[in-house]
């Protein structure tokens, strides 16, 4: 019974963690440097080992948001063989985001004791 | 300022200012001919038209950048261009001989006080957001 429930209760639970999660996975992408949005999508499916999955669409939003508050840019580039592309930085208050962000909310998990416990 | 006049709301006050005038077209017809069926038709025509128009490009805008004003730029600039349109009707004499203009100016004084209201409520809201954003939904 126990059994039956893990893979159900592990989903829902993923779900819910998953939730907030990509506005970390595009700033880190744009941390790693500018790109364009197949190459953000990218980035995160990779680097998330596929467990984060985005649309473009979805990207697109984000990105005409962050850009609204002012935390993204863009600027256009050549692409390969088609029209320019728009690849996406953090500006310098992004940036700023981000590293604070980090600080305040992802280095407490690289504590000695809660590593310690994260391997146990 | 600048960025709460966005594309789809121009567009939308375009496809406003197109409906109106033919509703108010409809209705001088439909008035001076003393069709009654025709004039309730043109105002529930307009109607639905007008609930599309804000349905298509309300939810164009939500798609494209999500500025929380709970509809008031949609609802003003409804306002701006009904009450335009319908005074340039008269003033251009295009009117029924059974329409008054002090009919535009009453019903344009009942709507100001909803449209006051709605800016009340939008002012109020605007606090929970951040460059015109709302805070709650500004990360995912």
């Amino acid at each position: 019974m126990t059994k039956d429930l893990l893979p159900e209760l592990l989903s829902s639970w993923e779900d819910t963690y998953k939730k907030g999660q990509l506005t970390l996975w595009i700033f880190l992408a744009l941390k790693d440097g500018q790109k364009y949005v197949d190459e953000i999508k990218e980035f995160i499916e990779l680097k998330s080992n596929h467990t984060i999955h985005c649309e473009e669409q979805s990207l697109y939003r984000n990105l005409r948001k962050y850009q609204h508050i002012d935390v993204v840019a863009f600027e256009n580039k050549k692409g390969n063989k088609g029209p320019d592309r728009k690849y996406y930085f953090l500006t310098p208050m992004g940036a700023q985001l981000l590293q604070i962000f980090i600080e305040r909310n992802i280095s407490l998990f690289f504590s000695t004791e809660i590593l310690t416990l994260l391997k146990k | 300022m600048k960025a709460l006049i966005t594309t789809n709301l121009m567009k939308f006050t375009l496809a406003t200012l197109l409906l109106t005038l033919l509703f108010r077209f409809g209705l001088s017809t439909s008035i001076t001919k003393h069709l009654i069926i025709a004039v309730v038709f043109s105002a529930v025509i307009y109607a639905i038209l007008m609930w599309f128009n804000g349905r298509y490009f309300g939810w164009k805008e939500y798609e494209y950048l999500p500025i929380y004003d709970i509809g008031f730029r949609f609802h003003l600039a409804t306002f701006l261009s009904h009450n335009l349109i319908s005074i340039l009707w008269f003033v251009f004499g295009l009117q029924s001989h059974y329409e008054d203009i002090s009919v535009i100016f009453i019903t344009a004084g009942i709507w100001f006080v909803f449209l006051f209201i709605h800016l009340i409520y939008y002012l109020s809201i605007r606090k929970s957001t951040i460059k015109d954003l709302d805070k709650k939904d500004l990360f995912e």
